[in-house]
């Protein structure tokens, strides 16, 4: 050997020595295989900080089942066990790998691009279509059951708007329905509404305002049937009250109003619902006549206002107040026209109002009638019923201001207006006020008359209706008994004209315009005429004015000049010679001497009005031969017969006939 | 719409509701019956079909014949209320005679008695 010491280094992977023991034996580390050096050089990769997030208990797990398989395989001794050991930690930690990377790709958010399905079985199919079917049913169940219920509510519905809507249609009828749009929108009514307003008159001359009851609103009540809510004592009604004189009439004193049946009546039984709709509407048709009429009323006393502030004539404003009106006519008596709220239901009302009616006229001295002393069989008539005359109020401002206009709004030219139009014809109130005094006037003449006619024998009162408020009209007429027609007349008595052409003679007509009283009658002697001598032509129609004091006197000198005209023909008829002078009936007798019957006429005797003295003169005048009326004495030559009636007056005129020579 | 054929047409108005409802009716029923587990049966569901066109074609012949016949819409161009208000007048003038007449009455049977 040379001297030289060469040392060389084997490439080769050295095995290095795990373990150096005492007796120097060496001991090498187990022969790895190919995979397994792989894995150990993956595991020197620390992926400990993500597998501990991922799967720190599965690590903690694996850790401690790989140490327990660590101390229980070193126990072992079998050859394969470290290979074994390994596999499984190399699966282990390929899960490990594929678990990060899953996470990776989670983290990228990429989604799964496909999935395919199975293909399903058969009794996968069946199913799936069966349950498909049972939910349908159900629909079909559901849908049955929707149906049925909102036929029912729609029945029900029906059957309520049917009770609504029939009731409003045959309200309808009458009045005029409308609709507000807007408040049906709004609340839960339909909105609809009554409208009391007549709109169709005023155009131009829109005077009236619609007053705060002309729209009704029409609401359902609490079983949903239509009903009309009215606030109580909103209706007015014109009161009417004559004060100053007696009044004689108790018909009804002014603002009694029907009520109405049961407005509030809600004990009626929901099974007569038929029956009780009708009511219903009956009684809201009654209601709303009510309102109307309340509305009319109020328009009317609105006009009575405006004119009585104008002065026109035939009105005297006496007071004003709210809602009161007072107004002085003639003959001593005064009017006062109010709006009181009419009483609906309230009888107590009605009855205090009456007190206070009575009570205002009581305190009434002055009775302008004519006081007829005593006499008290005849009615006294003091005013007019004021009823009477508050519907003539009505009346009157609506033909004139309301059928008026309607007629010249409707521009159609058959306007007829039933009863006069007044004098004036803008001063209806003028024209009101003197019909109710002519009224009171005439009732005045009307007694007098009463009176004259009622103490005269076969005088008979007839009145005749004239058809105008301001004129008033009666007959006195001097009526024959039948007993001296048939057996004095040689006319015979079957023609009617020739019994009226003996009767017609006979009547006075009185006639009272405003309150002038023209007296007319046939048979009172010409004036004239009497002096001429020729008593004869007194068959002429005289008339002339008089006032009432005058009047009994001159219709009672008419009456017994008519009635010794009579005697007079009947005189001449039956063939005694006689002679007529104003109230007298002179006969001559053989010896000369004159026979007079004299009607003596005395409006205050209370026996009779007229009644017939008989006197004789032999040819000497006498002075009270014109004045037959002053004496009342009897003497001899004048003898008093008494208050005769025709026939007896009849058979005194036959019983000359024996005296008289011709 | 004039006062005589009112309430006939409220009568078909009225029937044309009443025809709905048996619609409404006649759906759920057929409903009902296609909801039968057994199946349907057709003649049932078959008549109730043929009823419901039927109604459903009578409804529209009514509506359409009513809405032809309903006249213009004029408000309210005869409007009674004046006339209304002389027959208020006028009735209670008859009340007021009629009272007159009855106190007249009443004198007359009270001479009646006197004598």
């Amino acid at each position: 050997m040379d001297g030289d010491l060469e040392i060389s280094l084997d490439k080769l992977p050295i095995k290095r020595l795990e373990a150096l023991e005492e007796n120097g034996l060496e001991r090498f580390p187990a022969d790895l295989g190919y995979d397994e050096k792989r894995v150990n050089l993956i595991r020197r990769i620390d992926f400990a900080w993500a597998v501990e997030r991922e799967d720190p208990s599965k690590k903690q797990k694996s850790e401690g089942a790989s140490a327990k398989e660590g101390t229980a395989t070193s126990q072992q001794q079998w050859p394969w066990q470290s290979l074994v050991e390994n596999l499984q930690l190399a699966h282990q930690e390929l899960s490990v790998i594929i678990d990060l990377i899953n996470t990776v790709e989670a983290n990228d958010a990429v989604t799964v691009a496909g999935m395919t399905r199975p293909k399903q079985l058969p009794n996968e199919h069946l199913s799936d279509l069966a349950v498909s079917t049972a939910t349908k049913l159900q629909c079909f169940r559901n849908l049955g059951k929707y149906f049925k219920q909102s036929a029912k509510s729609l029945e029900e519905q029906i059957a309520r708007e049917a009770r609504f809507y029939g009731a409003l249609i045959r309200l309808q009828q009458n009045w005029k329905i409308k609709r507000h749009r807007l408040v049906a929108a709004a609340s839960g009514n339909e909105g609809f509404y009554i409208d009391l307003f007549d709109n169709s008159l005023y155009d131009s001359a829109a005077i009236f305002r619609p007053s705060s009851l002309s729209t009704i609103p029409i609401e359902h009540d609490t079983a949903g049937m239509l009903a009309v809510n009215l606030p109580r004592k909103s209706c007015h009604s014109l009161q009417f009250e004559v004060l100053g004189l007696r009044s004689a009439s108790n018909l009804g004193k002014a603002g009694e109003t029907k009520t109405p049946v049961g407005v509030n009546d809600s004990s009626k039984e929901p099974g007569k619902e038929h029956a009780s709709n009708d009511e219903r509407v009956r009684e809201i048709h009654l209601t709303l006549r009510e309102v109307h009429r309340a509305i009319h009323d109020e328009q009317v006393f609105d006009l009575v206002n405006r004119e009585a502030c104008n002065p026109s004539i035939g009105v005297n404003l006496a007071g004003i107040k709210e809602n009161y009106l007072r107004l002085s006519i003639g003959q001593g008596a005064s009017v006062s026209i109010s709006l009181v709220p009419s009483s609906q239901d309230d009888e107590t009302y009605g009855a205090s109002h009456r007190i206070t009616t009575e009570t205002s006229c009581v305190p009434s001295e002055s009775v302008d009638g004519v006081k007829l002393g005593g006499v008290d069989k005849p009615k006294k008539l003091g005013i007019p019923s004021p009823l009477g005359f508050e519907i003539y109020l009505r009346q009157v401002f609506h033909e004139h201001v309301f059928v008026k206009a309607k007629n010249k709004a409707m521009s159609s030219s058959r306007s007829q207006i039933s009863s006069q139009p007044p004098k004036d014809n803008s001063n209806i109130l003028g024209h009101f006020c003197m019909s109710l005094a002519h009224r009171i006037f005439s009732n005045k003449v009307l007694s007098v008359l009463e009176n004259l006619v009622y103490r005269t024998p076969n005088v008979h009162l007839v009145s005749h209706p004239t058809w105008h408020s301001r004129t008033s009209s009666w007959t006195l007429s001097v009526k024959i008994p039948q007993s001296i027609l048939h057996a004095g007349s040689q006319i015979p008595m079957s023609t009617a004209g020739a019994v009226k052409n003996i009767r017609s003679p006979f009547w006075t007509r009185v006639v009272v315009i405003d309150d002038s009283i023209r007296v007319e009658g046939e048979g009172s002697p010409n004036v004239v005429g009497l002096f001429r001598g020729r008593p004869d032509s007194v068959s002429s129609i005289n008339g002339y004015d008089c006032d009432l004091v005058d009047l009994p006197i001159i219709l009672l000198q008419q009456v017994a000049s008519q009635i010794i005209q009579w005697l007079h023909e009947e005189a001449l008829t039956v063939g005694i010679k006689a002679n007529r002078d104003f109230l007298s009936l002179a006969f001559e007798l053989d010896q000369g001497e004159i026979v007079r019957l004299v009607a003596h006429v005395d409006p205050e005797d209370t026996q009779g009005c007229i009644s017939w003295w008989l006197t004789v003169d032999d040819g000497v005048v006498e002075e009270h031969k014109l004045h037959p009326d002053m004496s009342d004495v009897e003497s001899e030559s004048r003898k008093f017969l008494g208050y005769l009636s025709l026939d007896v007056l009849y058979s005194t005129l036959l019983d000359f006939l024996n005296l008289c020579s011709c | 719409m004039d006062r005589q054929s009112q309430t006939t047409s409220l009568q078909r108005l009225q029937n044309v509701e009443k025809k709905i409802v048996r619609v409404l009716e006649l759906a759920g029923s057929v409903m009902d019956e296609m909801a039968n587990p057994s199946g349907p049966r057709k003649d049932l569901v078959n008549s109730h079909c043929t009823e419901f066109m039927q109604l459903v074609k009578d409804t529209q012949m009514t509506l359409r014949g009513e809405i032809k016949s309903a006249c213009d819409y004029r408000p309210f161009e005869k409007c009674d209320y004046v006339p209304r208000i002389t027959n208020e007048i006028s009735c209670k003038k008859l009340e007021h005679v009629i009272a007159q007449l009855d106190e007249m009455k009443q004198t007359i049977e009270g001479y009646g008695d006197a004598a």
